[in-house]
């Protein structure tokens, strides 16, 4: 029979050997690897195809959410956390599997069991990570840093460095100082996760940094531009204007 | 600080009402004693007392700079000594100058002048010790009232604040963290396992013992924080690296307990658990004419993009510890770079005694 194959992605050397340890009972499975950080966890994944992988949330870098949120495969994921009320109410919301640190022989073995028995299956869920992800940073407050990737590598950009969002079909392109991503998210979800004194949604399909903003300027009858540092200009409605003009009381 | 007298109405009433009764005093003492005629008799009187009286609120500013710096008591004495002095000579010269200006029988005033320069003196200089000791006084109760307000919060921020102090001074993600290295040592190496046991519980002591207000010495704060980063040292292993340079003076210092642990929660947190190489915590400690000046510096990987979130918190509960505990003696600064955090303690050294 086939080897499961697993990756541990964690960033303490000594949770890394319990999982390790804890494994030793278990014949079937072999560890494929291990990382101290995301961006490694993301590396191996694309190269190893684990079935599984231990994934600790707080790591440096890329923190595990952040990590899934730019994979392409998704193998089954184990999440192991130390105390976190957020991201137990996320979990208890999802059916996703956790290790609450520390944590027993027994409970370890079964959430194994529990998810060597979905692998191979088809996933009931595709959505359900996007879930899980959007209520532990809705629990957590506004994002702080937007994470997309980029050729072979991941890119993490500060959100002082996004000058504008702008709506495509189903998606939002994100324009940054060094160039543009496109992420499958919807305009709503970032005028939600988007902090709003930084944020503001100044057209149906358009959302700017306000810091980014050099001036205003008229465009037609009703209608404004907001030219920002980098000389682009954004559409502003009448109703971006107002909220504009009362954010900035000019 | 306010002026005590130009703060309340009634206290600029009082003060009025003393002036218009010397100077009257003193008219009726030239007119009947000196036997000088009515017009220079009140002219002297309402110009000394005028200028006094002015003077002496003008006064108020240097005296409390002199009382409430933090000299020796003989500085403190000859600064009062000069200040009055000053008073007292721009007074005399002031006042024979504006009644002399007045006064018709100029010679009759030069005269009266010099027989009764010296019990002019002595009179200024008396008025002076009475001004000194009313400022005194009043600087002293407006310092104790505020020292007992700042008991009163203090007091009241332990008893409200005391598990929510607890929490922040443990987190539970080292702890549970912490617990799991444990969990994972019981099996690969049972020694080094009780070893952490026995720092965690060290620390867990400490930190629970220091919720009351007895200050501790840096020392013992000090020995606290080891254990606390070498438990951090057992999960982080080599990526955390502390350094220590501090002064023996500096040791005995007291301060209030668990003051510096957010510190190191933050260098921590936002050193170690964001970057992915070797990060230095490091701590210096040196005595500086009265102070102590703690400095913490961690440095941070320059490509972490990092998560302000939280940041702050941490800080903002030293700070205002400090000024809970020692008003405006103490002072935080924090320097922000780009491969570096640094925070600069400085308190007033005050030494155990032995009691």
């Amino acid at each position: 029979m086939k080897k499961i194959r697993v990756l541990i992605i964690e960033d303490e050397a000594p949770a890394r050997e319990l999982i390790k340890y804890m494994l030793r009972d278990h014949p079937d499975i072999e560890v494929a690897g291990e990382c101290a950080d995301g961006f490694c966890g993301a590396r191996e994944i694309k190269e190893k195809h684990p079935d599984l992988i231990f994934l600790d949330i707080q790591m440096p870098k890329l923190t595990g959410f952040e990590l899934l949120e730019v994979l392409d495969e998704k193998p089954e994921v184990i999440f192991t956390t130390a105390f976190d009320q957020y991201a137990i109410r996320a979990f208890e919301l999802n059916a996703v599997d956790y290790l609450l640190k520390p944590y027993s022989k027994e409970r370890f073995d079964d959430a194994l069991s529990k998810a060597v028995s979905r692998i191979g299956k088809e996933k009931g869920e595709p959505a359900m990570i996007e879930k899980l992800v959007a209520t532990a940073t809705e629990a957590e407050g506004y994002l702080t840093r937007i994470v997309f990737r980029k050729g072979a590598g991941i890119k993490i950009i500060p959100l002082n460095l996004i000058s504008y969002l702008a709506a495509e079909d189903d998606y939002v392109m994100i324009y940054y100082n060094e160039g543009k991503a496109l992420k499958p998210k919807t305009m709503k979800y970032y005028e939600d996760h988007l902090p709003p004194s930084l944020f503001m949604r100044v057209h149906r399909s358009y959302m700017v940094n306000i810091e980014h903003i050099t001036r205003l300027e008229p465009y037609s009858k009703d209608n404004y531009v907001a030219v920002l540092k980098s000389g682009e200009k954004i559409p502003v409605s009448r109703a971006g204007y107002k909220m504009l003009r009362e954010k900035l009381s000019f | 600080m306010k002026h005590p007298v130009l703060e309340s109405r009634s206290r600029l009433l009082i003060w009025c009402l003393a002036w218009v009764v010397l100077a009257t005093g003193q008219a009726l003492i030239i007119h009947f004693v000196y036997g000088s005629n009515t017009d220079m008799a009140v002219a002297d009187g309402i110009i000394t007392m005028l200028l006094y009286g002015i003077l002496g609120l003008a006064a108020w500013f240097p005296v409390r700079y002199i009382l409430s710096s933090n000299g020796q008591i003989f500085s403190k004495v000859t600064n009062i000594v000069l200040t009055g002095s000053l008073a007292i000579v721009l007074w005399l010269f002031a006042t024979r100058f504006l009644v002399r200006a007045v006064v018709r029988e100029k010679e009759d005033y030069d005269l009266f002048w010099h027989t009764v320069v010296f019990f002019r003196i002595a009179a200024g200089v008396l008025i002076f010790f009475v001004i000194i000791l009313l400022y005194y006084l009043f600087l002293s109760a407006t310092e104790m009232a505020e020292k007992a307000s700042r008991q009163a919060q203090l007091e009241a921020q332990v008893r409200e604040g005391e598990l929510k102090m607890l929490r922040a001074q443990i987190n539970p993600h080292f702890l549970f963290n912490s617990l799991n290295s444990m969990s994972s040592l019981t099996l690969t190496d049972p020694m080094k396992a009780r070893e952490m046991i026995l720092k965690l519980s060290d620390f867990m002591r400490y930190s629970l013992s220091s919720r009351n207000e007895q200050p501790v010495t840096l020392q013992n704060e000090m020995e606290s924080l080891r254990l606390y980063l070498e438990i951090e040292k057992v999960r982080f292993g080599d990526r955390l690296v502390i350094e220590e340079e501090i002064q023996p003076e500096c040791l005995p210092a007291l301060l209030p307990g668990m003051l510096l642990q957010p510190l190191y929660e933050n260098a921590v947190k936002h050193g170690v658990y964001e970057s992915t190489d070797r990060v230095v915590i490091r701590t210096t400690a040196n005595k500086e004419d009265e102070n102590v000046v703690i400095s913490v510096t961690n440095t941070i990987d320059p490509e972490s993009v990092v998560t302000r979130k939280g940041a702050g918190i941490g800080l903002k509960n030293v700070r205002s510890r400090l000024e809970l505990f020692y008003g405006e003696k103490a002072d935080l600064a924090i320097n922000r770079k780009e491969d570096s955090f640094n925070v600069m303690i400085k308190i007033p050294f005050e030494e155990k005694t032995n009691q």
